[in-house]
């Protein structure tokens, strides 16, 4: 069995920064995959993703991009070589190492991913509890189209599901202050 | 004249640390640290239902997930006065014990060891050599020529490459590079063997938690983890020797690998353990609770002023009445409104971004105080804490830290020694090995437990319609966390949390006093200012963690330069 992790990094709760997670919420919610298909909300991992991307046929990464180069919304796509031609950053904590240091790390050790790709979405507000911008929500679907598009280079199909039950993110809650609280 | 520099790696769209040196005459007359990201997450969770918080708390940082989730429940029980059945504290315990030590593994081997060993410098080592000497340090059965070959030809694929790759950011060949070829091709060697134990660590947090990152297992009142002896479902017997026989293989990396190599870096660097000493009052609170009502601990905590070890003061419980009225924030270096330092009960988090000005606000740090005092947490403030006042597991460790140095490198360091820069990394270890100890003990107390017929995992909570306030404290892998809650018509009315790189990265209070990074560094020599390594050994030594929330893939600041756009 060839085994794929398609995993979401960002953080939820702040902003665009939700989109990784969000489109893996959505993939699981409105797909069914093989048993050789792994989805996962990654968080914001730093040198445990050597770990995640090691002993995989391939990898699918989702993350927000920050970039000045693009307009938010737009969607960039990386694949493998891209991400190894990073020059390390000189680390100050243990944040530091991040997806490139990892795909690096695990390289060395001979254990990375044949097939690697990150699929990204210029994003716009990385603020803590704000929703996902009007132009990362425009993305979604070229992104989700982008995801199903590597798994059909690689063999894998998905299903959609006919029951169109969305189960509501948790962090997605909307809190209304009262002035009680204040 | 002094001359600033700065080091700012862009690791991410913001939320990283900044450290800023003047130097004078090869020496470092000044520091600043700040953190370039605004932490506001605690606003959010305002009006929320204070036994959800721990979800979202334990989204702070993408690193030390657990350590937020363990500290916002533990406060909320703090302010219900709610019992933690046994068992639950014992699952809670080995979860915590095995992040730590899967975090101290990952901090010496991949994020500091490398301040200190040439890699460029392991192709010129005798595997044969080196197989000899490792042999005469440690019983470790993973030091045969065969496997010290092995790791050298990875190094050597990488230097044939041309480019170096994961190397490409050191400081190879500085001056103030010490360890023969022999040494860095052990140490390095070990690099690539901890990505295997500190792995094995994640999986029993994963095995107990359900996931990780992000444990799903907690709850306010106790754990969700069912326990049935006979079931492979829920918490069984099968399961547990799973976490047993993972444990047992991560003991045995940290007490014959681990603790050694630092012993063994150590007494090669003699010198260190006189550089870096910095703010010399400590603070930890106990940690690991024994009974269901935390009033017995396996860490002790307290705290120390001025290095004076003999004056050390315990607390009794992990939200000490003394530790409860003891801490204010101060925000006059930091970008935050406010004047006067604040009880994180009554904190706030109210943004006044001003860019950085070295006698203004410079941080997104807050200044945290314990009785208007800069604090050093983390493990070496454990051990001195632990140390001073006779803790027989502490004391068992230091001891046999300060033999071992001695008998590798004749250098004979005495407690006062620890602080300092090798302090902190030898305290890591120390610590490491006391929690190794503790891992087989509270894995025994969970399986003695169980088979006593209780089943117990969790107590319902139950939230009062008065305001009430708690204090959930955890002595994390960087030191002392606490997460202040304040409860109002069941909900969150103010939230704060102080965590252990606020104590460490703070910057100059009200009064102008430096925090503990800052203050480590004044007087550091430098051999090349160009090339500041001296100064990324002290500041790698307290394991820095900003708590990074933001994860935006940055590839201006990767400098990758193809992408395809679609």
């Amino acid at each position: 069995m060839k085994s794929i992790l398609i995993g979401g990094m960002g953080n939820v709760l702040l902003g665009d920064d939700a989109l990784g997670p969000y489109i893996v919420h959505l993939l699981a919610t409105q797909y069914a995959f093989g048993p050789d298909v792994q989805l996962e909300d990654l968080g914001t991992p730093a040198l445990d993703l050597t770990h995640r991307i090691s002993g995989q046929h391939a990898v699918i990464l989702i993350d927000c991009i920050s970039t000045q180069d693009h307009p938010a919304g737009t969607v960039l796509v990386y694949d493998k070589a891209d991400l190894l031609s990073a020059i390390p950053a000189q680390r100050l904590d243990p944040h530091s190492p991040a997806v490139s240091e990892c795909l690096l790390a695990a390289e060395m050790l001979g254990v990375c991913a044949e097939n690697v790709l990150l699929v990204g979405g210029v994003g716009k507000c990385f603020e803590p509890g704000e929703p996902l911008s009007e132009a990362v929500q425009g993305a979604v679907d070229k992104i989700i189209g982008a995801v199903l598009g590597e798994l059909w280079r690689l063999g894998v199909t998905a299903q959609r599901k006919t029951s169109s039950a969305v189960s509501e993110r948790w962090w997605a809650e909307q809190i209304v202050t009262s002035a009680s609280l204040a | 004249m002094a001359k600033r520099i700065t080091i700012d790696p862009i690791t991410r769209i913001e939320g990283h640390l900044r450290i800023d040196v003047e130097v004078d005459n090869n020496a470092v007359s000044n520091a600043w640290a700040s953190c370039t990201m605004w932490r506001g997450i605690e606003k959010i969770l305002r009006g929320r239902d204070p036994r959800d918080a721990w979800l979202f708390t334990q989204r702070f940082c993408g690193v030390c997930t657990t350590v937020h989730a363990m500290a916002s429940v533990r406060s909320v029980e703090d302010a219900l006065k709610l019992e933690v059945p046994l068992n639950a504290q014992y699952i809670r315990n080995l979860i915590l014990i095995a992040h730590a030590l899967h975090d101290h593994i990952v901090h010496f081997y991949q994020l500091s060891a490398l301040d200190w060993v040439d890699v460029l410098d392991i192709p010129k080592a005798d595997p044969a050599a080196a197989s000899r000497l490792a042999e005469s340090l440690s019983p470790w059965t993973r030091n045969s020529k065969n496997e010290l070959k092995a790791a050298q030809d990875r190094v050597k694929a990488v230097a044939a490459s041309g480019q170096l790759g994961i190397f490409a950011n050191g400081y190879w060949g500085h001056p103030a590079m010490k360890l023969s070829p022999e040494i860095n091709l052990l140490a390095f060697t070990h690099y690539v063997q901890a990505l295997e134990y500190q792995r094995k660590a994640l999986q029993v947090v994963g095995i107990l938690g359900s996931k990780t990152p992000h444990i799903q297992n907690l709850t306010v009142g106790g754990v969700a983890n069912a326990i049935d002896l006979d079931s492979q479902s829920a918490l069984g017997m099968d399961k547990l020797e799973m976490i047993r026989s993972l444990l047992a293989e991560v003991v045995q990396f940290v007490q014959q690998v681990y603790f050694v190599d630092v012993c063994a870096v150590a007494a090669m660097y003699p010198d260190w353990f006189k550089i870096g000493s910095g703010v010399k009052n400590y603070l930890a609170v106990p940690d690991l609770p024994l009974g269901s009502l935390g009033t017995e601990y396996d860490l002790p905590g307290g705290y120390i002023r001025n290095a004076d070890l003999a004056g050390v003061k315990g607390f009794a419980t992990a939200a000490d009445p003394v530790f409860r009225q003891s801490v204010t924030e101060d925000v006059v270096h930091a970008y935050y409104q406010g004047e006067k330092p604040l009880h994180p009960w009554n904190g706030e988090t109210e943004p006044a971004f001003t860019g950085w000005q070295a006698e203004q606000k410079y941080s997104w740090v807050k200044a945290p105080r314990f009785n208007g005092e800069p604090m050093q947490v983390g493990p070496l403030a454990q051990v001195l804490i632990g140390y001073s006042q006779g803790h027989p597991l502490t004391k068992k460790y230091t001891d046999m830290a300060i033999e071992k140095v001695a008998a590798i490198g004749g250098v004979h360091a005495t407690p006062a020694a620890l602080h300092s820069t090798l302090g902190r990394h030898a305290a890591r270890a120390i610590r490491a090995c006391m929690l190794a100890e503790l891992a087989q003990k509270h894995w025994q107390l969970l399986v003695d437990n169980i088979s006593k017929g209780d089943y117990s995992v969790y107590n319902a909570p139950v939230l009062p319609s008065h305001e009430v306030q708690g204090v959930g404290t955890h002595e994390a892998p960087r030191g002392t966390l606490s997460h202040w809650v304040v409860i109002k018509d069941e909900k969150i009315k103010n939230y704060q949390a102080v965590v252990p790189s606020t104590w460490n990265a703070s910057p100059r209070d009200h009064a102008g006093a430096h925090g503990p990074y800052e203050a480590s560094l004044l007087h550091t020599p430098l051999a090349r200012p160009e090339e500041p390594l001296e100064v990324l050994r002290t500041v790698h030594s307290f394991d820095p963690c900003m708590a990074c929330a933001c994860h935006a893939f940055d590839p201006a600041g990767r400098k990758i330069a193809t992408a395809k756009i679609l």
